[in-house]
């Protein structure tokens, strides 16, 4: 297979997961396609890097971390000291989910960010302690620290009345 | 041991090493409050697994594959582009350079005589009328020697160049000495005439104005003899 074989077949069928991601953590559709598309550009440009044999999820969701916080930047050089892009999702990304499930994505676009996005590497994406501290570039016990504290602030906002 | 909430969190997760996982387990398996924070761990993770991807906009992926798609263009224009581009510069240059043109028609000519039958579209040894008929597809010869040598007129066709472009070819034989005539409706980077050697054939090239005249054959007697008699009849051409 070559390199555009190879592409379409093994990063592709990615797209749902790094969308769904993307989604969770902008809380916007049109950002996480944004986000998406970058990543997936970026991926192409060099899928010849990646290292087969090793977790092309993770790289993925590198590429799409590194292209966060591109825009990020890039966002907030053109506010010019403005406003600050605002931390959490503004509305809970479930449009479609409900009962618990929407009770669970409620609870999730509610976690500050850093934990969020642990949480849903961990739990969601299902990577690896090493995987996630590769992609978020933190020492693994950054990485533990994180999952335990949003599993936590996730617990208690199930738990709590706050609906 | 006491209670290290994140060292649960990392058990539940099946991390640590052999020997922390171990201390982890005992301690889980004695203390209430850590055993309930990894229940309740597992279970969050359950559900957090059994979410629903969120899906996208219709159509996004379909768009995305697109974009893709419209990259690798590119990418292989890059290089095709400037290639082509090359490929035209170097044809051009070809074109107007006589050793190419008359690499082309040592080819042609063996081609054309190596065939069983002469592939002529007009045959004979009548020079006017294989005169009259090149006039009559557009084709103006300053004159076809006949014969020369003994090399006797065969008959004529139009042979392509490779770059398309059609040229005259009227062809000589004498026994198993053969000889061509052609016309190249342009001119060549060259003096009035240059005599050169393609694959074991002689040629002379011969200025005439915007266009060229050639002779090719076996040996060189041949050619000075068709040639000759062409410029006889170009001088004839020429002179008022």
């Amino acid at each position: 297979l070559n390199h555009d074989e190879r592409f379409s077949a093994e990063a592709l069928p990615l797209l749902g997961a790094l969308y769904s991601t993307a989604l969770r953590l902008t809380g916007k559709p049109q950002d996480a396609e944004d986000l998406v598309q970058e990543t997936f550009l970026r991926a192409y440009r060099s899928f010849g890097q990646f290292a087969p044999g090793t977790n092309l999820r993770a790289w993925m969701h590198t590429i799409l971390r590194n292209v966060c916080t591109d825009t990020r930047r890039k966002a907030a050089r053109t506010l010019q000291g403005g406003e600050l892009p605002e931390d959490g999702p503004p509305v809970a990304p479930a449009q479609e989910a409900f009962g618990a499930e929407r009770d669970l994505e409620r609870a999730l676009a509610g976690l500050p960010e850093v934990f969020r996005e642990a949480v849903i590497l961990r739990d969601v994406e299902e990577l690896s302690y090493e995987e996630i501290s590769g992609v978020l570039g933190v020492p693994i016990g950054t990485v533990t620290s994180r999952i335990y504290r949003g599993r936590a602030l996730l617990r208690s906002a199930l738990a709590g009345p706050a609906r | 041991m006491t209670c290290q909430p994140e060292s649960v969190t990392a058990w539940v997760d099946g991390g640590l090493t052999a020997e922390e996982r171990e201390r982890v387990a005992q301690h889980v398996e004695a203390c209430a409050e850590c055993r309930a924070q990894a229940e309740s761990e597992t279970a969050l993770r359950t559900r957090l697994r059994a979410l629903p991807q969120l899906a996208a906009r219709a159509g996004f992926e379909r768009e995305l594959a697109g974009r893709l798609r419209s990259r690798r263009i590119p990418r292989l224009a890059r290089v095709l582009l400037p290639l082509a581009a090359g490929l035209a510069v170097a044809g051009f240059w070809l074109r107007g350079s006589p050793e190419a043109v008359a690499r082309e028609l040592a080819f042609d000519h063996a081609k054309c005589f190596r065939k069983q039958q002469l592939p002529a579209k007009v045959v004979g040894n009548d020079a006017a009328v294989i005169s009259g008929w090149f006039e009559a597809q557009g084709t103006s010869l300053p004159g076809i020697p006949a014969p020369a040598a003994g090399l006797q007129l065969q008959g004529a066709r139009y042979c392509p160049l490779l770059d398309g472009t059609f040229v005259a070819h009227v062809y000589y034989r004498d026994g198993p000495r053969t000889a061509s005539l052609f016309l190249i409706p342009r001119a060549l980077r060259m003096g009035t005439v240059l005599n050169t050697t393609a694959l074991g054939r002689q040629v002379r090239l011969i200025a005439d104005g915007d266009r060229t005249l050639a002779v090719v054959a076996e040996n060189a007697a041949d050619v000075e003899a068709l040639s000759a008699a062409l410029g006889r009849r170009l001088a004839l051409l020429f002179v008022p």
